[in-house]
Order: structure tokens, then sequence, then C-alpha cells
């Protein structure tokens, strides 16, 4: 008897954290059928989620600000790129190899990085930001080449099961990746590895006082956002057969945190939300005007203002009040 | 120093010197405390009590004396491990975390300490139970200070220290956690920093006095800390 309800239980875990990825994906390969024109986009938004799940662990759950996020993007395109134009053939290896490197660099940066607090951590990020662009485009000019960039397209072999080839099928892979992401995500969100990275946030003494080791927590959250920082550079990689050194410009890092700012940080569909909003907006508004950054500057200045858990917490406040209506109707209806 | 016998000793203070950068704020501070004792650090602001149980629990780091905890020196431990020895400090700021659930809270004391019985330690503290999915940022500060205690015992930890636990709370609260000290001193030894001085009359079995750095006065006699004679050295 006590089996059978162990079972049930584990089985209702397993439900509610593969429900809400499920949902979402759903959507999106819905919208693409709906607006099939809209493709590109909808696999733009699934990688950029990621990127910025990789910064929410950071900014969102542990409170540090980093302005070197495209730097650890870069580590995963150039790992992939690299390999896939001078090494080997297969996208599948090359991403694999950019998610090493992700937690090679996690590895070796975390201990000296993750020392500095504040505006020295978020500087010393936008340091190596710098750095990464001057590797890619100066030192190791005769892999990267430069300015002018890597293209690997057709040195890219055929995967099995889905060629990665064709974005039609690189967005089925893309689903794929993306609900696995989010499936380790909403664990996260629940589990106390995630409340350890939001109590250090909080309270970092008091996490000392009840017997953590509150170094290794924050490495270990360092590292996560250099791997998934890193497995979404792949997948840009992979997907445009291209890289050049802009993907690592330092000026390209306050749109990692406008995007967890717009989407909710430290919420499990927040990066989703906020990438969405900001890639929408970017697309919309620059149909019209050229500057689109004016109309993003003015959203986050709102959202700062008015509602701080972004649009993935508004929506959220919205379901609350009309569960609360919902209730009282037919508690007077009773 | 009251007669002790070395076995039972928690722990031992010797000769403590503690200073911040130039600023020496420990003068030669040496205190004993047995297992199951209740012992209250009384002084003025200012006194050193809170630089004492920052550095016996790790974190500060003395510039000469020792610290022995069960035997051992811990002296040059980092607090993560004199908490996982089992020496817990509650500080004075009754700082839960906020954003987390009662229950999450609770989580992150056990899964330090792999201490899941729950059980034992809310039988203390019956009122958590009914706030379990509260977020800790909405308890008020007799239910953080009941949080703060019920986490520091997962763990079964051999020493809490507790840093002004009743300051700021409403006398009935005060009431209550006087009724769980009381209940947990079974458990566990307590070392408490209080200005409350009836409570300290009521819990304590010895007092230590500190003025200006300095141990100035152990009190041992239960009728004198009922007498409140330690008043003369605040």
């Amino acid at each position: 008897m006590n089996d059978r309800l162990e079972v049930l239980r584990t089985m209702n875990k397993l439900i509610e954290y593969l429900r809400g990825p499920f949902v979402l994906i759903v959507l999106i390969v819905f919208a693409r059928y709906v607006f099939p024109s809209k493709m590109t986009f909808l696999v733009e938004i699934t990688t950029f989620s990621i990127y910025i799940i990789a910064n929410d662990i950071l900014y969102g759950y542990m409170g540090m600000v980093s302005f070197g996020q495209p730097f650890y993007l870069g580590v995963g395109a150039y790992t992939a790129a690299i390999y896939l134009a001078h090494v080997g053939h297969d996208p599948l290896v090359a991403i694999v190899l950019a998610i090493l490197m992700g937690l090679v660099t996690g590895a070796i940066l975390g201990p000296a990085y993750i020392r500095l607090r504040g505006d020295y951590f978020a500087l010393i990020n936008a340091a190596s930001c710098g750095l990464g662009l001057f590797l890619v485009e100066k030192t190791f000019l005769a892999f990267t080449r430069g300015d002018d960039g890597l293209w690997y397209r057709s040195r890219m072999h055929a995967t099995p099961l889905l060629d990665l080839r064709r974005p039609d099928e690189f967005f089925w892979f893309a689903m794929i990746v993306l609900f696995l992401v989010l499936v380790w995500y909403t664990w996260l969100n629940r589990s106390t590895l995630g409340a350890s990275f939001r109590a250090i946030k909080v309270n970092e003494s008091k996490m000392k006082f009840l017997g953590y080791n509150t170094f290794v927590i924050r490495w270990t959250g360092f590292t996560l956002n250099c791997v998934l920082a890193a497995l979404a550079g792949a997948m840009f990689a992979v997907n445009y057969g291209f890289v050049n050194p802009s993907i690592t410009a330092p000026d390209r890092a306050a749109e990692v945190l406008v995007a967890t700012l717009l989407g909710g940080p430290g919420s499990i569909y927040g990066p989703f939300f906020g990438t969405v909003a900001f890639i929408g907006l970017r697309d919309v508004v620059s149909a019209f005007v050229s500057r689109w950054e004016l109309a993003m500057g003015i959203l986050t200045i709102i959202v700062c203002f008015k509602f701080r858990g972004g649009v993935w917490g508004t929506i959220q406040i919205l379901g609350n009040k009309l569960k609360g209506l919902k209730g009282k109707s037919s508690a007077q209806s009773a | 120093m009251t007669a002790m016998s070395e076995n039972k000793r928690v722990l031992q203070v010797k000769d403590l010197n503690v200073s911040y950068q130039k600023l020496r704020v420990l003068f030669d501070a040496s205190i004993e405390i047995s297992a199951g004792e209740v012992v209250v650090v009384v002084g003025r602001n200012g006194a050193g009590k809170t630089t004492l149980f920052r550095t016996v629990s790790g974190f500060l780091k003395q510039d000469k004396g020792t610290i022995l905890f069960k035997g051992e020196d811990i002296g040059a431990l980092p607090p993560y491990e004199v908490a996982l020895k089992g020496l817990k400090y509650i500080q004075q700021d009754k700082h839960v975390f906020a954003d987390l659930t009662v229950r999450e809270n609770l989580e992150l004391g056990s899964y330090a300490t792999k201490d899941y019985d729950w059980d034992r330690v809310l039988e203390h503290f019956p009122k958590l139970k009914t706030l379990m999915d509260r977020k800790g940022g909405n308890l008020s500060g007799g239910e953080r200070q009941m949080l703060l205690m019920a986490q520091s015992l997962l763990g079964r930890p051999d020493l809490v220290l507790m840093d002004e636990p009743t300051e700021g709370l409403a006398p009935h609260v005060i009431d209550d956690l006087k009724v769980a000290f009381k209940k947990i001193r079974g458990q566990t030894t307590l070392m408490i920093i209080e200005q409350n001085l009836p409570l300290t009359a009521e819990v304590a079995d010895r007092v230590y006095a500190m003025k200006e750095g300095k141990i100035v006065a152990e009190i041992v006699d239960k009728q004198e800390i009922k007498d409140l004679k330690f008043e003369k050295y605040l």
C-alpha cells in the first residue's frame, strides 16, 4: 500500500515538472503552424530563452548582476563554430563540446570571479567580454577569421533523426532542448539547490550559520550559468551556420539583463516571457522606428517602477485576482 | 570558574582576544560551558557579547586565544564547518529567508544537517505547523524567532548560541519563548545573550557579565541569579 502511494506521489511530482514545459512547447508548436512565416522568430525565442535562463540563475536567483553574459554565449558559439569550421562535421558533437567548454569556463573562472561582489562582479564580467572580443577578433585570428567571422554551413553533416542543417528540423531540435531545460529549471525552482540560491541572495551569513559552504553554492550557480549560456551559444552557431565577434560584444550585455527583468527574475517562465517581450518588441518596433531601443528603455523604466515581477509576475497576479473573483462569485451563488 | 568535569565540557574559550582592524574589542575572554547548561551573557551595548559569539561561531578570527568545542580546536574553521560540527548561532537580526516559505526554510536547515526529524523540533513550536506555506517575510517577530530556533535545532546541535532572542518581542511572545527555552534545554546546551533580566533570572544556570570587552564576573549561585545580583555589572 505504502509502495503504491510512493509510486503515485512520484508520478504526481513528475507530472508537475512536465506539465508546464509541455504546455509551453505545445503553444510554440501551435504558433509555428498558425504563423508559418514566423518559424525563425520562434527558434530565436527558444534559443534566447535558454540564454536568459542562464542569466536568471545568476541574477534572478542569486542576485549577482553580470555584464559579461555575451562572453559565456561566445564561448559556446565559438567552440561549436571552430569545431565545425576546422575539425569535425557533426553539429551534435559541436553542441556537446560547447557545453563542456562552458563547464570548464565556469569551473576555472568561478573561484576567482565569485569572490567579488556587486559592482566588482559585474565589471569583471564586463572585462571578460572585452577580453573575449579581443581574443576572437585579434589573438586567434587564424581560427576565428576575425571580423569576417566563421562560415561552416556547407561543412555540417546531417545528424540522425533530425537534420540540424534544415531550419524546419532544427525547430524540433530546439523544442526538445527547451523542453528539457525547462523541466530541469522547474526542478531547480523547487529543489533545495534552488532554495539555497535564493537564500544566498537574501542572507549569505545565515546560510553559513546553517552549515552551508556558500562559496561552493555560488560557484555551482556560476558554472550552471556558463553551461547554459554556452549551450545557447552553440545553438545559435549551429542554427545560423555562421558566427562573428559581435556575439561576444560587451555592448550586448544589457539586453540579457533587460530581457530577464522584463520576464520577471527568479521565476520558471519569466525568462521565456522576457524573451518574447524583448525580441517581439524589438522586431515590431524596429519595423516602424529605427531606434527601437527608445521603446525598450521606456518599457524597462515602467517595469522597474510599476511591475517588478515582470511579464510573468503580472500574469500570475492577474491569474490570482481572477481566481479570487471566481471564488467570490461561487461563494455568493452558494 | 565553576567546577566542571572535563568530559562534560562542550565549549572552552581561553584568553580570547579579538580586534576590528587595530581596535581591540575582546580582552582575554575565557568561558566554559557544560552539556545541558543554559548560560546567559549579559552586558551593556558594546561590551563585546556579539563579538564573542561571532568569534566562537567562526565568523571573526581571534588574534589570540583558543576555542575548544567538544575538545577540538575550532578557532581556525570557517562558520559553515563550525555549524556542521554542531555549534549553531542565531543572529540578533532575526532574519529568516523572507522569499522562502517556512517549509523551505526548514528544508534548508535539514539539507545541510541531513536531519529531517521535523516532528521532534516542531513539538516545541507547534504554531509553526500551521504556518508551513507562509513566506518568511510575512511572519511576525516571534514567529521568525521560533523558525530560527527550529531551524537551528535540526541536526541535533550540541550548542546553540542565541543573540538577544527576545529583543523587540511582545511580552506574551517572550512568555512562549520562555516555555520553549525550558523544553529545549533537555535537548541541547544554550548560550544566550540577553538584556531581559527577569527572563535571564528564570532560565539561566550561570551568568557571565561582560564590560568593555572583558568578562568581569561569573555568577553561579542560583539565588544570586534569581535576585538579579549581576545587575551591578551592567
